[in-house]
Order: structure tokens, then sequence, then C-alpha cells
């Protein structure tokens, strides 16, 4: 039996991996560096997203800047509101777009809680709208995935063009940072990793034991054949919208955090590249595996932080072409090299025990 | 009362006429085998049953309930179950994990969030597993297997939903004489308390399970009785019987 397909063992790394990302703080005392690694966690966030809808679920979604970016907004709208006043209601680039009134949208944004759930509420009742239209109508595969690239092109096109009250292209620019009742959630403090980190472990976990569930068995089936699983009772547009809901909800807390840590937000989250980016990420990482995702979007942006100074102009050349290679030689991507790796390892173990099974053939069986 | 009514049931493709005024009553607790040449319309008519298609008119009522229409997941709770023609399984899951998936007795997305297990799948496991021969093989990958044993898993998969009645399309294409054997012991002591509707081109596999034979031809019914009656039709012999035999 391959150690990969280990449930138990599946904890361990998510434990050891875990406590690794947990040493960070304590070993990094550069202060922009550790806004630096909280960023990759968002990443982690995002990676996560797209394995659990794509690795998972089978539904290629290119357009995870949606729930992302406006989640994004949200947070920047209510940060911005946060050094707003009675006397003084109205952000400055609103003053000079000469708008002389806040827009009924702003409102509940001058309300902290109720801008930050409101992040999260609105992007995810998206998804569930538009990933129901959809699913219901049996838009699947490559057609949904187009479906999502051209939604995303229509966000972008969207909020770039209503200047007044998004400030277009410039973005928004929180001056101050987040203000949570009497805290202050300075982006380069520690305060600002733990709170990523421990989004991204209780993400992670849910995530993980989603698939576990009865629910996330159906999910895979579904990946598998659609129509089949249809003639065993079960609702697969109901499944599809489910997923690809929760995964939308992930990408939206990612919106938020993002936010919180850079004090800003502008169209080019809504970008194309970058959410196609996520799902490089996930392909190099291993989209089947929710860890793997998440390593995937770490190396990835870690290798366009440090190496992608010097190919500048060609980085997106260099990722591009290490994704061929990985979708042409590595199909399950750095996890399967694992999962063949440690598959190899237990099958000669399993010769040495005189048992001739293969063991790289065997698959999990949750919950034993 | 009848078990499964389908009444003046059409369907057509544009222009092309598939089942043409088709009527059948099938009754509680039989087994029924559909035959009929290439192209009849036997397969399409379990499409209209199992809601995969929907028929331009007429009607199918199942214990007495209109279920024309109804999309595929809502015909499969009311408890009919199909196997594929082509044996429709999941390759990349296990064998445990197919019969896992088609033990749908909970079919809510969010409620099954929460579960782990289902309640009574063990037994019910142990119970469709040994039937169908795959003890050994529950942790292989369904992709993995022969064609017979697809065969098998599929049917399992059926069992496992505890469907009223099963709608089988070409159940035993591909199996040896042993396996057929097999199959015809198990669909015999199904009889007892579910009901079989089969698609079926091997005659000797027809005559040895069959209560009633249903013949198709050209989208409509050409005969409906036992097998011995079925066989001294003159029409019968005529557009199928005959070719199939010589």
């Amino acid at each position: 039996m391959n150690i990969y397909h280990n449930v138990k063992a599946q904890w361990l790394a998510y434990a050891a991996f875990f406590a690794v990302l947990a040493l960070v703080p304590v070993l990094v005392s550069d202060s922009f560096l550790l806004n630096q690694f909280a960023t990759y966690g968002v990443f982690g966030l995002l990676a996560l997203s797209i394995s659990l809808c794509w690795g998972f679920g089978g539904i290629l979604n290119l357009g995870q800047g949606i729930p992302f970016g406006l989640g994004a907004y949200g947070m920047a709208m209510t940060m911005q509101m946060q050094s707003q006043d009675a006397s003084n209601p109205l952000p400055p680039f609103m003053l000079n777009n000469s708008l002389d009134h806040l827009p009924m949208f702003w409102e509940p944004f001058r309300n902290t809680t109720l801008g930050i759930v409101l992040s999260l509420i609105v992007p995810t009742l998206f998804c569930a709208i538009f990933g129901g239209l959809m699913f219901r109508a049996r838009v699947s595969g490559p057609f949904f995935a187009i479906m999502t690239l051209a939604m995303l092109s229509a966000w972008y096109t969207l909020i770039l063009d209503v200047q007044p009250y998004t400030n277009g292209a410039n973005g928004i620019t929180p001056p101050s940072p987040l203000k949570l009742g009497e805290i202050v959630v300075d982006p380069y403090s520690p305060a600002a990793y733990w709170t990523v980190l421990v989004l991204l472990l209780v993400a992670t976990v849910t995530a993980k034991l989603m698939t576990l569930s009865r629910f996330g068995l159906v999910v895979q089936a579904v990946r598998g054949d659609a129509e089949r699983v249809r003639f065993l009772g079960y609702n697969v547009a109901g499944y599809e919208t489910l997923v690809y809901t929760i995964s939308g909800f992930i990408a939206a807390v990612a919106g938020c955090c993002w936010v919180m840590l850079t004090q800003y937000v502008s169209p080019a989250q809504f970008d194309t590249t970058f959410s196609l980016s996520m799902v490089i990420w996930a392909g190099i990482g291993g989209r089947l595996s929710l860890l793997g995702a998440i390593v995937g979007a770490f190396l990835i942006q870690g290798a366009q932080s440090y190496l992608g100074d010097t190919f500048l102009n060609t980085w997106l050349l260099v990722l591009g072409g290490f994704f061929i290679l990985v979708v042409r030689f590595l199909p399950k991507g750095l996890a399967g090299l694992v999962e063949s790796a440690l598959g190899k390892l237990s099958s000669r173990r399993g010769r040495d025990d005189g048992n001739g099974v293969a063991a790289s053939r065997l698959v999990p069986q949750p919950g034993e | 009362m009848s078990f499964l009514e389908i009444r003046n049931l059409s369907k057509s493709f544009d222009t092309t006429q598939v089942i043409v005024d088709f009527s059948i009553e099938i009754v509680e607790a039989t087994l029924c085998c559909l035959v009929g040449p290439n192209g009849a319309g036997k397969t399409t008519t379990m499409d209209l049953i199992t809601g995969r298609q929907k028929p331009t008119s007429g009607q199918i009522l199942f214990c007495n309930d209109d279920i024309t229409g109804l999309d595929e997941h809502e015909i499969a709770r009311r408890g009919i179950g199909r196997k594929f023609q082509v044996p429709a399984v999941f390759r990349d899951l296990s064998v445990r994990q197919n019969l896992e998936v088609a033990y749908s007795k909970s079919t809510n997305p969010i409620k099954n969030m929460f579960r782990f297990r289902a309640t009574g799948f063990a037994q019910k496991l142990e119970e469709v597993a040994t039937l169908a021969g795959l003890t050994d093989r529950l942790n292989v990958e369904a992709g993995i297997l022969s064609h017979g044993e697809t065969q098998w898993l599929e049917i399992g998969m059926v069992l496992m939903q505890d469907p009223r009645l099963l709608l089988l399309d070409e159940p035993v294409a591909g199996m040896t004489e042993a396996e057929i054997e097999k199959t015809v012991s198990i669909f015999k002591g199904l009889k007892a308390t579910n009901t079989l509707v089969v698609v079926e081109h091997d005659m000797a596999f027809v005559r040895e399970i069959a209560d009633v034979v249903t013949v198709m031809h050209m989208g409509s019914l050409l005969a409906h009785g036992p097998i011995a009656e079925i066989e001294a039709n003159a029409r019968v012999r005529e557009v199928y019987l005959g070719d199939a035999e010589a």
C-alpha cells in the first residue's frame, strides 16, 4: 500500500507543513520579508481553491480572479471608509472625479463588520448564481472554462470603466492599515502573518475533510462521469454549484487578506494573467493534492520574486514553458512525482515481504 | 395496478421518428426482455424511461405516478436503476468507492459534507461484492478491471442503489459462458423482489431468463408475450429471429 494514499500519513504531512509555516515568524525578523511570506499564504489559499474546484471537482475555472477581486475591492472599500469620517465622507479620488455624495453601494462599507461580511458574501453569492445557472444548463468542461474567462473580462472592464466609483485603473489605496475594533492590523507585523496562516490552515483542513466526506466522493465521481452520477440519484448541478461556490468563498477570503497585507487593489486583480497563474500553480504543484497545489503556489511565486528580476520580461515565457513541461511529463504535478516515488518505495518493500501485488495500483480507502 | 406503464410514447429527432406510438405494461416482480434488431429503439426507450431524453409525446407511469419528463436524478430516486450498454463506471475511483457512490440513500450535497460513512453500507457492500464476485478486487482502481469485471461492477452498482425497477442494457455482452450462467442465476434470484427489464441480443440467454419478451421493430411494438409465443410468431421470425438464428 502506497503510504501517499494513507489518510493518516496525509494528515501528518499537513501537520508538518503547517508546523514549518508556524516557525517562519520566529525565524524571520525582517518585517518586509514576513509581509511577503504572508502574501504567499494568500496565493496558497487561491491555489487551494483551484485544487478543490479543478482537481477534485474537475471544473476548470479560469475566472477565480472574480471572487478574489470582488473580495479585495470589498475589503479596500471597508479600509478606505475607515479613514473617512462624518465631516469628510468622500474618499479623495471621488472628489477628484467630482462626485458630491457617497454612492449608494459604498454606504454599507462605512461599517467595518458589515463591510467585511459583504466582501465575503457578494463574491460567494455571485459564484452561487453564476455557477447555478451554468451547471443547471449542463455547461461543463472547456465550455465552462470559457464562460469563466469571459465573465472575468467583463468584470475587469466594468471595474475599469466606472472610474468615479472605483478609481478605474488607479485602484483604491486605503491610507491606513485595517482596524478591527481597537486593534490595528499592521500588514508588516507577525499578527498579519498569523491571521493569514490560521485562515489557510482552517481552509485546508475544511477542504481536506470535505474531500474525505461522501460529498467529496460524489464530486470525484462527477469529475469522472457526470452523466453516470445522475442515474444514481444525485443532483449533479447541485454538487457542482456547491463545490464551485465554496472554492469561490475561499478565493474571496484570499482577496480580503490580500488587501489587508498590501493596502492596495486595482483592476489587475481581475487580470486574466493572474487567474491563469492560479491554475498554473495548482497544475505544477499537483491539482489532485490540496497540499501540492499550495506548495506549487509558494514555489512559483517564490521563484517569481527571486528569479523574476533576472528574467524580467521573459518570466511569463519561463513560467509557460515550465507549465508545458509539467503537463506533458508530470500530469499530476510535483505531488504526482512524490506519489510515484513513494509508490516505488512501498512496492519494493512489498516484494521484500514476498507480496507481489503492485502497490502503486492500489488506491485509497478513506476512513479505514 | 401496473408497475411500469408506457402509453403511446413517441420520440423524434428532427424528422426521424425513433419511437412511434409505443405502449407497454410491465408487471411487478417479473423479468421482461426487450429485443429487436439494431435501431429498433430499445436503448432510446430506456433513455426515455430514465429521463436521459424527453419524449416528444406520450406518458410514462411508474407505480401510477407520472414520471414523464422528470430529471434523471429524480427518476433514479424513485427507484429506477440503470446499467448502460457501454459499461459506465468511475475509472479513477476504486471498486469500493464506485459501490459507495452508488449506495445513494442520501443524496443531499450539504448533508453529505458531514457524512463520512453511510449507515448500512458495510453490510450492503459485502452482500453485493459477494454476489458480483468482486470481494478481492475492492481496493483496485476500476479503470484496470477486465471487461467482464467492469460489467459485474456496474451490475453491482445498480444493486447498491436498491432499485425497484432495474433496466439493464446488454448485461452479458463480453461475458464468458460461465459468467453468463452466473448472471442468469443472479437475475432469477432478483426476480423475487425486483422487476427487471433487460435488453439483450443473446437469444439463448433470453430464453433462459425471460418471463415475457417484448419485441420492438422500427420504434414500435411488434409482439409482447411469453417466449414460446414470440418464437412462434411469424412476423417476429421474419424481422428478427430468422436472421438471428440463421
